[in-house]
């Protein structure tokens, strides 16, 4: 499990679900009868549901704070416990359990790193189309966050590019989205 | 039955594209078995836009080879350096890793490979079985029934994730069935949810929602941990072919082994939502239990390296039992699968059991066929397929970024699906990162137009009076006892809380 940002950081997706849903119920109230009925259905109990888990989230959040002050191995055996119904005791000994867990800000930095990657590609194909940003893309991530060297990413993209391109565009004939401003520059130059 | 029966291997074995397919598929699948970060699911997701347009037969076979043959790979990793894949090698890390210390890595290899596709097989074997015994089951479900069998999948599923879970995969359930509302309602003609964007009439696309759920959040966690298991030592990959060998003849050596740890994966892959990580287990306490020698388990018995391989891939033919005939996938990978077929024009339900029997054979020939041409590939390609295990994480991310963002694209050829795509995949993210189930959304999700269908003829035949049908009963009972005992299991573990505290 990822690292906990804020006291309240379990109950984010809860909020933002029912968020969801409270919005899916107003919106649906304007339909017709016959449309609004399963998005009725599926809404009003879902809405409860995302109430009561706010309750369990915040009884979650108390019993986390009582299991504050003990150690990693202890908060272990403790969740252990917790799962088997009686006591567990791990006979670690002084052992130091590894820290698997990144630290919150730089989880965050990565985080926000890995989506600008993935957003400017979506962004990228929008408008510059298939061609021209799934090469790129492959340079930049293989280079700058897998650190590959210049000889493996030009390789690989080349490759990669190569065969993707053939089997969508020649093999399963499926015709790639050419982008919006590559296709107003090529209506220009063409034009 | 027997003409279809071996109608359906005829007409298999002697296509040359669903033959062409299948080997694609099996291979394809050691490969994603064996490389790390790529799960099962995510590899069907992303082999989804390859399929589409393919023929519905060849499009199956090859999509459920690439899917059964997943874990026979998976084991090189734990036996060689210890690193279990998944949860279900872990098992087999237990014995396998430390046959591996002591220069048995190709004994445990081989008796671990082999084991896998006898499980495999035997898991077929039991669908085959089984099919006359639910003939009279399946054909008594009505459409009530089946808007509560999709309830009662999520509510397992759920519940399955984790006993503390069942609301939150409810909840995420109930999100998959709200996003299938997404679209003109059959029933009115209006566009829900869709405004004015016309793509969105047609309703969310199933593969951009699966790829932006399962292949994009796993990607951008796998770039965020970052790291490879390349610091691990190459000493225990050393091993010979007489060793291999050795390894197979384990395997009829231990039959009676190998029948009770398949009937367990088996068994365990039918209850929807028990996963490969409980089969393994299960069967490897039973062979440490019967055996004579139980202490020589965790230190290198060959017998703890088998059990579990048995059994989680016997659990492919059990799982796919209430995926095609009741629509309840029983695993997420299944309900990957599940979509997967449905895009391919298969409708899982009663008809599997009726109009579709040939499909169901060719099914369960694949699965055999597969899992025997696996065994043998993996027996040659051993060696060399343990280099994949090193293979960087990092490297792998930009190359299936690309394939998901292409696969949903050329699902329905327009751009806008990028969007949605980037949209659900942060749902996706979040649902990850703050360990919510994700398994009961692509259940909702696939089980969306069903259920909706099945609830207004079932209400259109009965009205409210369907929710009292002798049958609706025993179902509304099974999701109500599910959740009771979720509920139940919850508070038995926080009054162990103040108890252990007590005790320290």
């Amino acid at each position: 499990m990822m690292p906990s940002l804020t006291k309240y950081s379990n109950s984010i997706m809860t909020v933002f679900i029912l968020a969801i849903f409270v919005v899916m119920l107003i919106i649906a109230s304007r339909y017709p009868p016959g449309a609004r009925f399963m998005p009725f259905v599926l809404g009003i109990p879902a809405v409860l549901l995302c109430l009561l888990q706010l309750a369990l989230d915040a009884r979650e959040r108390r019993l986390t704070a009582k299991a504050a002050g003990l150690s990693d191995v202890e908060q272990a055996e403790e969740q252990a416990s917790r799962l088997v119904g009686h006591r567990v005791h791990f006979d670690v000994g002084d052992m130091l359990l590894p820290k698997t867990d990144l630290d919150p800000r730089e989880q965050i930095r990565r985080e926000l790193i890995a989506w600008g990657y993935f957003f400017g590609f979506i962004a990228g194909i929008i408008l510059f189309g298939f061609h021209i940003s799934v090469p790129i893309f492959l340079v930049l991530f293989l280079r700058l966050r897998a650190h590959a060297s210049w000889r493996m990413t030009i390789g690989l993209t080349a490759v990669a590019s190569f065969v993707l391109f053939f089997a969508f565009e020649n093999v399963l004939r499926v015709s790639l989205h050419a982008g919006f401003i590559t296709e107003r520059l090529m209506d220009l130059i063409g034009g | 039955m027997i003409e279809i029966m071996f109608g359906s291997l005829f007409a298999m074995l002697t296509s040359p594209q669903t033959m062409t397919l299948m080997l694609i598929g099996v291979l394809c699948g050691l490969i994603v078995g064996v490389t790390p970060g790529i799960g099962g699911r995510l590899s069907i997701a992303l082999a989804i836009p390859f399929v589409f347009g393919m023929e519905m037969v060849s499009g199956a076979v090859f999509l459920l080879t690439m899917h059964a043959v997943n874990g026979t790979s998976g084991q090189i990793s734990s036996i060689m350096f210890g690193v279990p894949g998944d949860g279900d090698d872990a098992a087999t890390t237990l014995d396998g890793y430390p046959m591996a210390k002591r220069g048995e890595a190709g004994r445990a290899l081989g008796a671990s490979v082999t084991a896998s596709g006898v499980g495999g097989i035997f898991g077929a074997v039991v669908l085959a079985v089984m099919i006359p015994v639910l003939e009279p089951v399946v054909m008594a479900f009505s459409p009530a029934e089946f808007f509560l069998m999709a309830m009662l999948g999520i509510t397992f599923i759920a519940f399955l994730a984790g006993g503390n879970q069942i609301f939150k995969g409810i909840i995420v359930g109930f999100f998959g069935l709200a996003l299938a509302t997404v679209g003109t309602d059959p029933y009115t003609a209006t566009p829900r949810f869709a405004g004015d964007f016309l793509f969105l009439w047609d309703g969310i696309s199933l593969v951009t929602a699966v790829l932006a759920v399962f292949a994009i959040p796993e990607m951008i966690a796998l770039s965020v941990r970052g790291g490879s298991i390349a610091s691990v030592s190459m000493e225990g990959a050393k091993f010979s072919y007489r060793q291999l060998f050795e390894g197979v003849l384990e395997v009829p050596k231990h039959w009676w082994l190998a029948l009770r740890c398949s009937v367990i994966g088996a068994v365990v892959g039918m209850i929807p939502g028990l996963g490969s990580n409980t089969a393994a287990w299960l069967a490897y306490g039973h062979a440490v239990q019967t055996s004579k020698n139980p202490e020589r388990f965790g230190h290198g018995a060959v017998e703890g390296v088998m059990a579990p391989e048995f059994s989680s891939n016997a659990r492919e033919g059990g799982s796919l039992l209430p995926t095609l005939f009741f629509g309840i996938p029983g695993s997420s990978g299944m309900a990957v699968l599940m979509g997967a077929f449905i895009i391919l024009g298969i409708q899982p339900g009663p008809t599997m059991m009726t109009t579709q029997l040939p499909l169901v054979w060719t099914l369960i020939w694949a699965l055999v066929v597969g899992n025997l041409i696996a065994v043998a590939f993996l027996m040659v390609i051993m060696r060399w397929a343990a280099v994949l295990t090193f293979v960087n994480g990092a490297i792998l991310v930009p190359f299936i970024i690309v394939l998901a963002v292409i696969g949903s694209y050329v699902n329905e050829g327009q751009w806008e699906n990028l969007i949605v795509l980037a949209a659900i995949s942060v749902v996706g993210y979040g649902m990850l990162r703050f360990n919510w189930p994700r398994a009961p959304f692509v259940i909702g999700l696939v089980l969306g137009r069903i259920s909706e269908e099945s609830l207004h003829k079932a209400l259109g035949l009965w009205g409210w009076q369907f929710f009292f049908r002798p049958l609706s009963l025993v179902l509304i009972a099974l999701i109500l006892s599910t959740i009771a005992f979720a509920v139940y299991k919850n508070l038995q573990q926080s009054k162990a809380v103040p108890q252990l505290r007590a005790a320290q």
